[in-house]
């Protein structure tokens, strides 16, 4: 029998990138617990339109340039106490900046998901990373490490979970150097965090939970080949079966549940359906039924929500759209191909592994 | 000593109009001309995180810095940032963290859902050494949401943190209560299999054997009573896949929810170990469906014809949206043995 029954509504997408667009112009004081999250915000705006396709079309030649200052702007420089001197400002990025000597924007210090966020963020905008000092990132990377294995979101916070693992992960994989971190002991951390459901905790002891599992499986898989000898980089055949398992169960009424039964979100759609594909498992989950919860969570003014009949907010756009870019639930969508370790489109995840990597010249 | 507060029964005076802030020079926040995601803050938090920021460049820590990071907080809980420096101001003025506590009480209580909070809290708590009171708390914190992934993992980074006999000991009983308010609340569920099986320093075999014919027990007796509730089948399975038991031990007790209805009661002997399902309760169950497919499938060759009907029933009938997995199943096992 064909899953794909009945046509699907359709998506939305001049809405969800209007949504997109608005929120990137401004957000109403109600929204200040999003402040220290702004370059999420971003992320989920930009890579929204990267999806869609509309990332040339909708940002004109000024918006780059000057999104991409403030993302710069950012980038921190002056450090506040010693113990976060990670970042070091380069002179051509003072000169970039023409602000002589940088204070950031705010008082806070470097962390770790804003920083995987803004390097995607430049990778949507097709920055060059001419500022980026490589050899502060990974040691930023590295400082960020406990000796448990996990990874805080700022040096010495002590506040670990798996979300932090998966950003560090991928700024290794950007930068193609793992020797900045303990990959064994990063490994060991991730294998902790295992519950017996088959899914992974946010952090070790924890409850399954859909978004760490992501986090753990792409963490994983982004561990290169030569390194996947390492005790814990891959599932054991038993693991993957009932992760597998695990992940099929929280699909209900059409979307994803996070946990066991929980009612569905439309942010796990992606969290789970990435997780599958991973996996090599993503056509065992019901795409159209996906499909149709995802439909049904747009709100009619443009963005998704987390359930139908509630307000959206780029979080659940972005995530619904990655999911609907992975598990394709109908051709007539349009979405671009995603990198389901990177979390961007295939063309942007490779912009960003070619262009981080590259030292670029002392000027 | 005690910090000056920032209730805001009281009413707000900016900042930049306190006489005793005078000394400060607030710094603005640089954005550019078009920055990303602007956030059109309220007076009271642009104020604030103007002198924040004024007090961080001269490294200032002092009493009145605990005030502002507190107004900080209040307006914006998930301020990183503002409790980074709060905790650290509070060690160099070496503050009495009592009261601190009994401050988050309040910021936890107003949002439970926010990392910072909690995060906070754990340093208080680590600084202090005296986890007893928590529980108590954060039992409170359960009541408003029993599903709190944040206050579940405080409550076990305590146990496992502390792990103190006082501590672990009401954990069963506290869970029993959650769970007759809500069978299918996995997170007591998972805690249950936490404080049974991963407390790390049970080395006594006999101990250890027992509470797997405890928890087995335990999980049963739930199923009977509401058999559609993955969270208590996961537990199942979960037991015997930490404990290296094989499904077929439990096979007499699953195959009773297999059927289409309840079969009726006699007057025999009811079979504590193998539970049958409630009056009134919807079958056949797609968990035990699985379960008996596992377990056939588990037995080799002669199972699988067992295995590849039950999973074809889930397919078509009893557990659709899963259609897809259930074919793989089929597929998987057939080629694996060569037999349909």
């Amino acid at each position: 029998m064909d899953l794909g029954v009945g046509a699907l509504p359709a998506l939305n997408s001049v809405g969800h990138v209007a949504h997109c667009r608005r929120c990137l112009d401004g957000l109403p004081a109600s929204l200040v617990e999003m402040d220290a999250s702004r370059m999420a915000i971003a992320f989920y705006c930009l890579g929204t339109l990267d999806l869609t396709g509309s990332a040339e079309r909708k940002i004109s030649t000024t918006d780059r340039e000057n999104w991409t200052e403030w993302i710069w702007a950012q980038y921190v420089g002056k450090p506040l106490r010693s113990r976060q001197r990670f970042i070091r400002l380069t002179p051509r990025l003072r000169r970039r900046l023409s602000l002589g000597s940088v204070r950031g924007p705010s008082t806070d210090g470097p962390h770790l998901i804003m920083t995987y966020c803004a390097l995607l963020a430049l990778a949507v905008l097709r920055d060059d990373y001419a500022a980026l000092d490589r050899p502060a990132l990974a040691r930023m990377v590295g400082a960020c490490q406990d000796a448990d294995g996990g990874f805080a979101t700022t040096p010495g916070a002590g506040d670990a979970d798996l979300r932090m693992t998966y950003c560090a992960f991928v700024v290794c994989a950007l930068l193609d150097d793992w020797s900045c971190i303990d990959l064994a002991r990063a490994l060991s951390y991730i294998h902790r965090c295992r519950s017996y459901e088959g899914g992974y905790g946010q952090t070790p002891r924890g409850e399954s939970l859909g978004g760490p599992t992501y986090c753990a499986l792409a963490a994983l898989h982004l561990v290169p080949a030569e390194h996947a000898r390492t005790p814990r980089a891959r599932l054991q055949p038993v693991e993957w079966r009932a992760t597998v398992r695990w992940l099929l169960q929280t699909q209900s009424g059409g979307g994803f549940a996070g946990r066991t039964n929980k009612v569905p979100d439309a942010c796990y759609g992606f969290w789970c359906g990435a997780a599958l594909s991973i996996l090599g498992a993503g056509d065992l989950l019901d795409a159209h039924a996906l499909g149709a919860f995802l439909a049904r969570c747009q709100y009619k003014f443009g963005g998704i929500s987390k359930a139908p009949g509630e307000h959206p907010d780029p979080y659940h756009t972005y995530l619904s759209i990655a999911a609907a870019a992975i598990v394709s639930p109908d051709p007539k969508w349009e979405l671009q191909p995603l990198d389901p370790l990177i979390n961007a489109t295939l063309d942007t995840a490779r912009w960003a592994k070619t262009h981080v990597r590259v030292t670029a010249p002392e000027s | 000593m005690s910090a000056p507060t920032a209730d805001d029964t009281t009413e707000h005076v900016f900042y930049a109009e306190r006489p005793e802030w005078a000394d400060v020079v607030p710094v603005v926040q640089y954005e550019n001309i078009q920055p990303l995601a602007p956030i059109f803050y309220s007076p009271e938090y642009k104020d604030a995180t103007d002198y924040f920021r004024g007090v961080v460049k001269i490294g200032e820590k002092s009493l009145r810095v605990l005030q502002l990071t507190e107004t900080i907080i209040r307006l914006n809980p998930a301020h990183y940032s503002a409790w980074q420096y709060r905790y650290e101001t509070l060690i160099a003025i070496s503050a009495p963290l009592q009261p601190e506590l009994v401050l988050s009480n309040t910021l936890t209580k107003a949002s439970p859902k926010t990392y910072q909070v909690w995060h906070h809290r754990r340093l208080l708590l680590t600084a202090l050494g005296d986890p007893a009171p928590e529980l108590a708390f954060n039992e409170e914190v359960l009541k408003a949401d029993a599903k709190n992934y944040h206050t579940w993992s405080h409550r076990q980074w305590l146990l496992a943190h502390f792990d103190q006999e006082n501590l672990w000991a009401d954990e069963l009983p506290f869970i029993d209560g959650l769970l007759e308010d809500d069978v299918r609340n996995n997170s007591a569920w998972h805690h249950r299999f936490f404080v049974s099986f991963e407390r790390g320093s049970n080395d006594d075999k006999d101990e250890a054997e027992a509470i797997v014919k405890r928890e087995l027990a335990f999980a049963k007796e739930k199923i009977a009573l509401a058999p559609n509730n993955s969270s208590a089948w996961n537990y199942l399975r979960g037991i015997l896949d930490h404990s290296r038991v094989p499904y077929s031990t439990q096979a007499i007790f699953a195959r009773q929810y297999i059927v289409d209805t309840v079969e009726p009661r006699g007057n025999d002997i009811l079979d504590l170990e193998n539970p049958p399902p409630s009056e009134g309760a919807e079958l056949p169950c797609a968990a035990a469906i699985e379960f008996m497919a596992d377990v056939h499938e588990a037995s080799g060759n002669e199972g699988i014809s067992e295995a590849v009907e039950l999973w074809r029933s889930l397919a078509d009938t009893h557990d659709t949206i899963r259609k897809r997995y259930w074919e793989y199943r089929i597929r998987n096992a057939v080629a694996t043995t060569g037999k349909a």
